[in-house]
C-alpha cells in the first residue's frame, strides 16, 4: 500500500462530529458539494493508486471551486476533531511513559492549529465554522491500542487531507501556513506507526486525498449526515 | 487574490491583511529570503542537492552494520525514500528540459562511528531537510511541482521524528519541533551541509 490510510472507515463509520447548525454543517460540506461526495471514489479504490503519479493526479484533479476559505474552513474542523479527541483521550488516563510523553504534545499542537486557523479565518473577515459536537464509538478511549490505534488512523488521514489540498490553495501565506501545520501532522503520524507497530513510512511521498475522500469516509461521523 | 511567488520572492505587497500574517505564526515561506531561487528548476535542483546528499549518507550508514532489527528495517526505508526522492527530482528536471545538478561530493567524517552518530548525524540532514522544503516551497510555481515537494517535506518529517524517537530525545523539540514547522533559508541550510561537502577525502555521491 503505497500510503498510511487504511479502508476501513474511521471510528467504525460510526457518527462522532455533530454540527450545531445546518450552517456550519453546510459550510464544513461546501467543499464536498463542489468535488462530489458520494459519487465516486470508495476508499478501497484508493489502494490501487500505487504510484506517486496517479496519487498526484488524484490529489491535484477533480473541481478547483473550493475557495482558501473553504480549505481552511475544512482544516478548522478537521483540526477541531483532532484536538478535542486527543483531549479525551488524554482525560481518560490511559496512556504512561513515553506514550504520554509522545502524545501529550500532540494534544498541545492540534489546539493550536485550531487557534491559528480560527484567527486566519477572522483575519480574513470570514465567520469560521463553528466548533461541532463529537461522539465517539463506546470504548475508543477504553485502552491505550484503541485510543493509539484510532488516533493512528486519524492522523494519517489529517496528512492525506492537507496534502490533497496543496495545489489548490491560491493565497501564498495560507499555503505556508498550512505547510507548517501539515508537516507536523506527518510527524504526528509516523509516531504513532511506530508507537502502534505500523509503518512510519508508508511511501516515499504524502498521498494527497481529496475532500472528496476524506470527507466520504468523514460522512460517517457527521452527525445528521450530508 | 492569488499571490504569486514572484510578489512573495519580492517582497511586494502582500494583498491580505497584515494581521494575518502576524497570525500565520511567522511561519511564512518568507523565512526564505528574497531572490534566494530563481524558478521552479533553481528549486528542484537545490532539492536534488540536498537529495544525493541524503541518499548517499544512508547508502554509506546502512552498509557500516550499526543498527539492528526494527532500527536496521526503519533506516532501511528511509534509505529507500531518499533514493526515490533523487530519482523522481532528476526525471522531473529532465522533464522539463533542464540539466540535473550533478551530484556533490560528500565527506561524512566520522558519522558512522558508531549507531549513536550515524543516528544524530541522520536525525540532523532530516530536519534540515524538512526546514529547507518549507523555505523553498514558496518559491515553486508550478503546482504539481509544489505537490511533489510538498509530498517529500512530509515524508521528510517522519523521518526527523521517528530518528528522533530512536534516539529518545525529548518529544517536543526533539520529536516534534513545536505545533508549526520553521522554514530556513537556502543561505542557512547550505552553511549547515557544507561541513559535509568536499574536501580531501570525499566521495561523489551515486546518482
Amino acid at each position: 500500500m503505497p500510503h498510511g490510510i487504511s479502508p476501513e472507515p474511521l471510528f467504525g463509520g460510526q457518527p462522532v462530529l455533530d454540527f450545531k447548525s445546518g450552517v456550519s454543517r453546510r459550510s464544513f460540506l461546501r467543499g464536498a458539494a463542489v468535488v462530489g461526495v458520494g459519487s465516486s471514489l470508495a476508499l478501497g479504490g484508493l489502494t490501487s493508486l500505487a504510484s506517486p503519479a496517479g496519487a498526484a493526479t488524484m490529489g491535484s484533479g477533480g473541481s478547483d471551486d473550493a475557495s482558501d476559505i473553504d480549505i481552511l474552513n475544512y482544516a478548522l474542523t478537521l483540526e477541531y476533531l483532532e484536538s478535542d479527541f486527543y483531549d479525551r483521550g488524554l482525560a481518560a488516563g490511559i496512556l504512561s511513559g513515553r506514550d504520554l510523553e509522545l502524545v501529550a504534545p500532540i494534544a498541545v499542537h492540534e489546539a493550536a492549529h485550531v487557534e491559528a486557523l480560527l484567527a486566519t479565518l477572522q483575519s480574513l473577515g470570514e465567520t469560521p465554522v463553528s466548533k461541532p459536537n463529537f461522539q465517539y464509538p463506546d470504548g475508543t478511549f477504553g485502552d491505550r491500542d484503541t485510543f493509539l490505534g484510532t488516533a493512528q488512523r486519524f492522523e494519517e488521514f489529517g496528512v492525506s487531507a492537507y496534502h490533497g489540498q496543496v495545489a489548490k490553495v491560491d493565497n501564498y501565506d495560507i499555503l505556508a501556513a498550512a505547510a507548517s501545520i501539515a508537516g507536523v501532522e506527518s510527524r504526528h503520524a509516523a509516531i504513532l506507526s511506530q508507537l502502534t507497530g505500523r509503518r512510519p513510512f508508508p511511501g516515499p511521498f504524502e498521498y494527497p486525498a481529496p475532500m472528496s475522500v476524506i470527507l466520504q469516509a468523514a460522512g460517517g461521523f457527521i452527525a445528521g449526515g450530508a | 487574490m492569488a499571490i504569486t511567488r514572484r510578489s512573495l520572492a519580492k517582497g511586494a505587497a502582500v494583498a491580505i491583511p497584515a494581521v494575518v500574517a502576524v497570525n500565520m505564526l511567522g511561519t511564512k515561506f518568507l523565512g526564505a529570503q528574497s531572490g534566494d531561487f530563481e524558478d521552479d528548476i533553481d528549486v528542484l535542483n537545490y532539492a536534488l542537492t540536498l537529495e544525493y546528499l541524503e541518499a548517499e549518507f544512508y547508502r554509506q550508514g546502512n552498509g557500516a552494520g550499526l543498527l539492528e532489527g526494527l532500527e536496521a528495517e526503519y533506516l532501511s526505508q528511509v534509505g529507500a525514500d531518499e533514493n526515490v526522492h533523487v530519482y523522481s527530482l532528476k526525471s522531473v528536471i529532465q522533464t522539463l528540459g533542464a540539466d540535473p545538478v550533478d551530484p556533490p561530493c560528500v565527506d561524512f567524517g566520522p558519522a558512522f562511528g558508531s549507531r549513536e552518530s550515524f543516528l544524530e548525524t541522520a536525525y540532523v540532514f532530516e530536519n534540515l531537510g524538512v526546514q529547507a522544503y518549507l523555505g523553498a516551497a514558496g518559491f515553486i510555481t508550478d503546482k504539481s511541482i509544489l505537490q511533489a515537494a510538498a509530498g517529500i517535506y512530509g515524508v521528510e518529517a517522519r523521518h526527523a521524528a521517528v530518528i528522533g524517537n530512536l534516539l529518545d530525545k525529548p518529544a517536543e523539540g526533539g520529536v516534534y519541533m513545536g505545533a508549526f514547522e520553521t522554514p530556513l533559508p537556502r543561505s542557512e541550510v547550505l552553511a549547515a551541509a557544507t561541513p559535509f561537502l568536499g574536501g580531501d577525502n570525499c566521495k561523489i555521491a551515486l546518482s
